[in-house]
């Protein structure tokens, strides 16, 4: 099997197209399958790219965590737009997806204190939410990259 | 950074599980703070925010002071 490495661009083009696509991000065997090579370069793409939260790789199994605003893992924050359904990090990158998708979307959330639904729809062309509510941001900038899955 | 319905829910929660406050933000805020934090990737111009890119998108929607003043 051939063992040649990703390109950090290419690799962060084909996530997001399939993320955009799909919904969910590609595992090391999906890339190694694209890539032609195996799951292992996968692997150490994902944790080379260097990027940030853009592009954050599971701590435990290497595998894409987060490509932001997008999370791997299901979350309390369903973002959706024609058909196709992703998961959010936060309640600050559920209005992430709809500038990165650049569509309409409809946003499946809950308050975090009493569990009240509060779904709403967001067109990025609209500089106006028709929803009422507040993000709680518990720690301070300084600090949200010290343990970017608490924060 | 989590959802509530309104900074008296916020409040109860903190004490319910105990936790300090931090800063509660309204979600129109947060809204133009996602616009001017992210854009497509797969754009050909795109790169990664640097440090004074990601504290002037926070300056840009009045989220100033030590609180939001990144490392």
């Amino acid at each position: 099997m051939p063992d040649q490495t990703i390109d950090a661009r290419q690799l962060l083009v084909y996530v997001y197209d399939q993320l955009l696509a799909r919904g969910t991000a590609p595992t090391s065997i999906d890339l190694a399958a694209h890539f032609d090579t195996t799951p292992e370069q996968a692997l150490l793409a994902i944790g080379e790219a260097n990027l940030g939260k853009t592009l954050m790789p599971n701590p435990r199994t290497g595998e894409i965590w987060m490509a932001g605003p997008f999370s791997a893992v299901p979350t309390p924050y369903e973002v959706a737009a024609d058909g196709v359904q992703w998961w959010a990090n936060c309640g600050w990158d559920m209005l992430g997806i709809p500038v990165v998708a650049d569509r309409r979307v409809h946003i499946d959330a809950s308050c975090t204190d009493c569990g009240e639904p509060m779904p709403f729809d967001v067109d990025p062309m609209q500089p106006a939410l028709d929803v009422q509510g507040v993000v709680h941001f518990l720690l301070p900038a300084r600090r949200w990259y010290e343990d970017i899955g608490f924060t | 950074m989590s959802l509530f319905r309104s900074e008296e829910h916020v409040d109860r929660w903190l004490q319910r599980t105990n936790r300090s406050k931090g800063a509660v933000v309204d979600l129109q805020t947060v809204w133009r703070l996602a616009n001017a934090w992210y854009s497509d990737p797969r754009w050909a111009a795109w790169r990664p925010r640097t440090r004074d890119e990601s504290q002037q998108a926070l300056l840009s929607v009045g989220l100033t002071g030590e609180f939001w003043e990144l490392p």
